[in-house]
């Protein structure tokens, strides 16, 4: 019985938390200012359509799942999932990137219509972002819940009551970590959405490399590297959450290190990279701007 | 400012070439060695499937229920939802001898098996 609160749990967390951070982050940037205001509630209708999509995706997906009789549909739907799983990735890595670059940038910047093109495309990765978190894993608890809610009909309503604390429990996991920016600083609280953020890229790359692999598309090389399920074993309920979340695997192959340690790498090259560009630009914008309000540019730049 | 749009472009000639790839290697997936494996009250039968090992083979999943199952394995790289009443065949790429043990995750105490590839 615990199982199923901890499946609903583990099926709905990642969804909230990227929806979740998501949409902390619209809300502060809404409170910056009035030019901001106008495009985070911009920025919240797509996140909503996104979401919106996103159950229409599950419930799409968990419909094909009932009704996959054939090898071709099984192979496409296997496809179809790397696709996303690998996309989600990548829009995570970019939703994190432009956080960071919208936290530097100041507010004339986006004043050109230039920088709203570029707003625009940002909240359509958004949206679509949120559609992928929310289809993915909602498919499999659509198809969890309506299956298992079939077969247990005499105690109907204790897995009903089950299921809904699953949820609760998701989103008090996301209340938990949003509640945080009360007591820490927004800073702190976008420091840890950002390192969760890039640990659930990574984890959603491995996944994705282990699709390829098991499609015979990539070389294992050496499989395994090692054996650390005597220490951690990702089959077990709470390595799996880990391994979920970090993409951590107890016998990896060769293949997967190499993709991991670039994975960072990447990522760490692309920070220093966006830290000195827009280390100049503040330089740039600060010389520009002496006669404009100076104080709100400083407090920008303290901000980021 | 020519580097972003560099790396931009050789991202677009990798996927490229990572798709033609894949294209040549699904061309030759067919006709593969067949085993089933049914789930039924949360269990696995057999539990214990025996392959060749060094080639593809794919694995025939019913789900006779009641209620859905996840197939799940870290080691064998899979993880595929399996809705009651639906037949669905997993292809896995070539093992090394040894034993691949996978699980149901929405039976866990219970639904347990392994492959022993030989």
């Amino acid at each position: 019985m615990a199982s199923t609160i901890f499946i609903v749990w583990r099926e709905s967390i990642e969804a909230m938390l990227v929806i979740g951070i998501l949409y902390s982050w619209l809300k502060n940037q809404a409170s910056a200012t009035a030019l901001d205001k106008k495009n985070a509630s911009q920025g919240m209708r797509y996140l909503i359509a996104g979401i919106g999509a996103g159950v229409l995706l599950a419930l799409l997906l968990a419909y094909i799942m009932l009704k996959i009789q054939t090898e071709l549909a099984s192979e496409s739907l296997d496809y179809f999932q790397l696709i996303m799983v690998l996309l989600a990735s990548v829009l995570i890595v970019q939703m994190v990137f432009w956080m960071r670059r919208h936290g530097r940038h100041l507010k004339q910047h986006l004043e050109t219509g230039m920088q709203q093109a570029s707003e625009k495309r940002s909240y359509i990765a958004m949206a679509v972002l949120a559609m992928i978190a929310v289809g993915r894993e909602g498919a499999e608890t659509v198809i969890f819940l309506y299956g298992t809610g079939l077969s247990q009909q005499q105690h109907l309503a204790i897995f009903i009551s089950l299921a809904v604390a699953g949820f609760i429990l998701a989103y008090l996991s996301f209340w938990l970590l949003s509640k945080g920016t009360r007591y820490f600083s927004w800073q702190l609280f976008f420091k840890v959405s950002e390192a969760l953020l890039l640990l659930l890229a990574a984890a959603l790359l491995v996944d994705s490399v282990d699709k390829m692999i098991a499609l015979d598309w990539l070389p294992t090389l050496i499989d395994p590297l090692w054996d650390s399920s005597n220490i951690l074993d990702d089959s077990s309920r709470f390595g799996g959450v880990v391994a979920a979340f970090t993409g951590y695997r107890a016998q990896p192959a060769l293949m997967m290190v190499l993709v991991y340690i670039s994975y960072w790498l990447l990522i760490k090259l692309w920070m220093m990279r966006i830290n000195s560009t827009s280390a100049k630009q503040t330089k740039v914008v600060k010389s520009d701007s002496q006669n404009r309000d100076l104080s709100s540019v400083q407090n920008k730049a303290i901000e980021s | 400012m020519n580097t972003p749009l560099l790396i931009k472009n050789i991202f677009i000639v990798y996927l490229a070439a990572l798709t033609l790839f894949c294209m040549v290697n699904t061309a030759q997936a067919k006709a593969l060695p067949a085993y089933k494996l049914t789930i039924k009250n949360g269990h696995f039968e057999p539990e214990v499937i025996n392959v060749l090992a060094g080639t593809r083979f794919k694995l025939v999943i019913t789900n006779l229920g009641p209620g859905p199952e996840e197939f799940e394995s870290k080691r064998l790289r899979k993880e595929s939802v399996i809705a009651e009443g639906v037949t669905r065949s997993v292809v896995f790429a070539p093992l090394k001898i040894g034993e691949y043990h996978f699980f149901g995750e929405f039976h866990l105490a219970t639904a347990k098996g392994k492959i022993v590839a030989q």
